[in-house]
């Protein structure tokens, strides 16, 4: 950390550019493909992605938060979270969210296992708030799913197959197509000057690859801006609810009190990572507005200006954050180069959802 | 035990009728080995849930709140009706959103005599109970945690805490505390149960018909056997052989919540394969004998409580005195308590006639309250 901290020191006295990836971060490159899941599960987990008989209630799915039509998020600056609740955080998108290394905003779970990120999905109460035991009941109802099941896994529903099918299909949910992996193919033509422009302020001046690194464009680590607190965490009686009852279940501290999202500190209780978010990938970053961890940004331009000032206020801001300078030319350019990393829409119709059908009694 | 025996005995009861000189221990001396009939005592309170009014206001406002259940849809009334009954009215209960239960709903009044809770008595208290149903999956599927923060955000309900709790923030078991507390208010008052006036002395109480009810009741209906003592019920478990219910034939969402029953309760594997009908007792105690097992409950209020049995599969008192006259259902483990009774159609009138004495002659009704509302925390 140190390193790159006087690396950007460096950066800003040299005015150098495309050096940077050779020095503290990884080079950006196209995100490496995951071996594809078996075609049967991924089928099988879309229509379970769409499916509201996975909540306790059934009433909301999967794509509630993560609506395809809206970037794989909700398009809202806090999530809603399960019927009678509201969410605290930005709903992220799915899209790559296969790639993390830790998942959540907080990064409270191993990303590399997805379907126990799934899991944590159906079960939380602040999310979906079902019963493993029932859903897999309720899927047993429904003999197009007997069906699929036997077809992607061999055998009945389980609990684990549910989280495996549905695991497999978020897995299928990446960019394709991504101009600024063309560029970087080689393609000069892939990006426009502006854009081009940008992708040398993003490594140089504006030194955001300090933190949006490699293939994901995230450093996969956690950082302190300074985001200003969403205050409607805690005006919102359903969100500050939900915040307290989150915190309570990490065993964080002092938990009532709390007037500012913690971050990290909920789940490690170091006081150094309070306020400290993982860096998210910036990949379709200009589909998932607003803006960080409270959706405190509601533009790619707004992120800008804040990363421009320095970012914000926070005893443990991170050093790595200092005013840019960037002209009025430039902040359009960044913004440009983060347009290009949107590829070809990834288009998932909610599929017709089969019915519960009676079963013969006594044979189950 | 078996039902009362013997021609004699009850050829003294109905000397005993004829001469007129009518009281329940009159009545019932052909039957002393089994707790008596009559008003029920003062309700008892658990030495550490006592009583306060403070404590049965917050608890009658618990009661009414859907926001303790997971989607805030959901309240202890909206299975536990007071126009209802205090159950809710269908023969199987209705469940939380996205489910359908999978027993009758039972009635709240005079649940506070109840040792055993629930239809094969899965808790032993209102506390109890209130937890299960209130977080139970398909009832009220409430987090705990959640719920307990719901309370906090409500201003008025934490001074309400504060002042029957003493403590700064509510908790959440405190909640089932003060319905508890509320439900212990839910009783039946003597002076308004024809029987219990009846029983305290007041001959006129009861009509002829009902009065050679009570005498069928204790002696030749053998109903006594188990509807016994002042709440009318041994709290122990019986299999009665109650047909099964047809909403298993009928609905998705019931044979989902049958499974699903059978899999939460970890019966084993080949149970599961063929699970049909509900087992009862059997998912407590794993036991083949106990199978079709449930507790006996009380008859007090029924007037209020149709449909009956933990099925609700009769919708009326006529049919359920058919099903006893017929020595109860089909069922391997069927009690032996159970046999022909040979009732003539006067006899089930008289029966009917008293069972619906002891009923509140009106029901008890309350309207919802108005509920305090959420609050922003300083």
């Amino acid at each position: 950390m140190k390193n790159r901290v006087r690396f950007v020191g460096l950066l800003a006295a040299a005015g150098l550019a495309l050096v940077a990836t050779a020095a503290g971060a990884e080079p950006l490159v196209p995100l490496a493909p995951r071996p594809a899941p078996k075609a049967e599960q991924v089928e099988l987990g879309k229509f379970l992605f769409h499916d509201t008989r996975l909540s306790g209630d059934a009433a909301i799915s999967c794509a509630k938060c993560h609506d395809p039509k809206k970037g794989w998020g909700d398009g809202q600056a806090l999530s809603t979270g399960y019927p009678g609740s509201e969410y605290f955080r930005n709903t992220q998108t799915i899209l790559n969210a296969a790639h993390y290394r830790r998942s959540y905003w907080d990064g409270r779970m191993d990303g590399r296992d997805l379907a126990t990120l799934v899991r944590d999905h159906l079960t939380e109460a602040h999310f979906m708030q079902a019963d493993g035991r029932l859903l897999i009941e309720r899927l047993r109802q429904v003999p197009e799913y007997e069906a699929m099941f036997q077809k992607a896994f061999g055998g009945e529903p389980s609990y684990g197959r549910i989280l495996n099918a549905v695991a497999a299909f978020v897995q299928t949910v990446t960019s394709r197509n991504v101009p600024v992996d063309r560029f970087l193919k080689g393609e000069a033509t892939a990006l426009s000057p502006a854009a081009q422009e940008g992708l040398k302020l993003f490594q140089g001046k504006a030194g955001c690859i300090v933190c949006h690194d490699g293939a994901l464009l995230s450093d996969q680590k956690f950082h302190a801006l300074g985001v200003p607190e969403n205050l409607a965490v805690f005006r919102d009686p359903l969100r500050h609810i939900t915040f307290r009852r989150f915190l309570k279940t990490l065993g964080a501290p002092n938990y009532d009190n709390l007037r500012e999202d913690v971050g990290l500190y909920g789940v490690t209780k170091e006081p150094p990572d309070r306020g400290k978010f993982r860096t998210p990938s910036l990949r379709e970053v200009a589909l998932t507005a607003p803006y960080m961890h409270n959706g405190s940004l509601p533009t790619l331009e707004a992120v800008v200006e804040f990363y421009d000032r320095g970012g914000g206020s926070h005893a443990n801001k991170s050093p790595l954050l200092r005013p840019l300078g960037l002209g009025d030319g430039e902040k359009r350019a960044l913004v440009e180069f983060l347009k290009a990393l949107t590829g070809e829409a990834v288009v998932v119709e909610p599929p017709a959802l089969p019915e519960y059908k009676l079963r013969t009694l006594g044979k189950n | 035990m078996r039902r009362p025996r013997g021609a004699k005995l009850i050829a003294l009861v109905a000397a005993i009728l004829v001469g007129g000189a009518l009281t329940v221990t009159a009545v019932t001396a052909q039957s002393q080995k089994f707790p008596a009939l009559g008003p029920l005592p003062p309700v008892p309170v658990p030495r550490d849930n006592p009583m306060s009014a403070a404590k049965v206001e917050l608890g009658r406002l618990l009661f009414f709140d859907p926001r303790l259940s997971g989607d805030a849809s959901t309240s202890c009334a909206s299975c536990h009706n007071p126009e209802s009954g205090w159950g809710d009215g269908a023969d199987v209960s209705r469940g939380y959103p996205g489910t359908q239960h999978w027993r009758n709903s039972q009635t709240v009044l005079n649940a506070a005599y109840y040792t055993k809770l629930f239809w094969a008595g899965e808790v032993t208290s209102l506390e109890g109970q209130a937890d299960a149903a209130a977080s139970g999956n398909v009832a009220g599927n409430g987090d705990g945690m959640m719920m307990e923060e719901r309370l906090r955000q409500i201003p008025e309900y934490v001074r309400r805490f504060k002042a029957v709790f003493g403590t700064d923030r509510p908790l959440i078991g405190d909640a089932w505390k003060a319905i508890s507390a509320f439900e212990r208010t839910l009783v039946s008052k003597a002076e308004n149960v024809p029987f219990d006036r009846f029983a305290k002395g007041d001959a006129k109480a009861l009509g002829e018909a009902a009065r050679r009810g009570l005498a069928l009741f204790s002696g030749k209906a053998g109903c006594i056997q188990c509807h016994n003592g002042p709440l009318l019920s041994d709290e122990n478990y019986h299999n009665l052989g109650v047909p099964k219910s047809p909403v298993f034939e009928e609905d998705p969402l019931r044979q989902i919540t049958l499974r699903y029953q059978h899999v939460s309760r970890g019966v084993p594997e080949k149970v599961y394969r063929t699970a049909d009908t509900d087992l009862g007792l059997y998912y407590t105690t794993k036991q083949d004998r106990d199978r079709g097992k449930f507790r006996t409950p009380s008859l007090r209020e029924l007037k209020y409580t149709a449909p009956y049995m933990h099925n609700g599969v009769f919708f009326t008192l006529p049919e359920v005195i058919d099903f006893y006259d017929k020595a109860g259902g089909d069922d391997p483990g069927k009690s032996p308590r159970l046999r022909p009774l040979r009732l003539t159609a006067e006899e089930k009138k008289d029966l009917e006639a008293f069972l619906l004495s002891l009923s509140s002659e009106k029901p008890l009704v309350m309207s919802p309250p108005t509920l305090p509302e959420y609050g922003i925390l300083q």
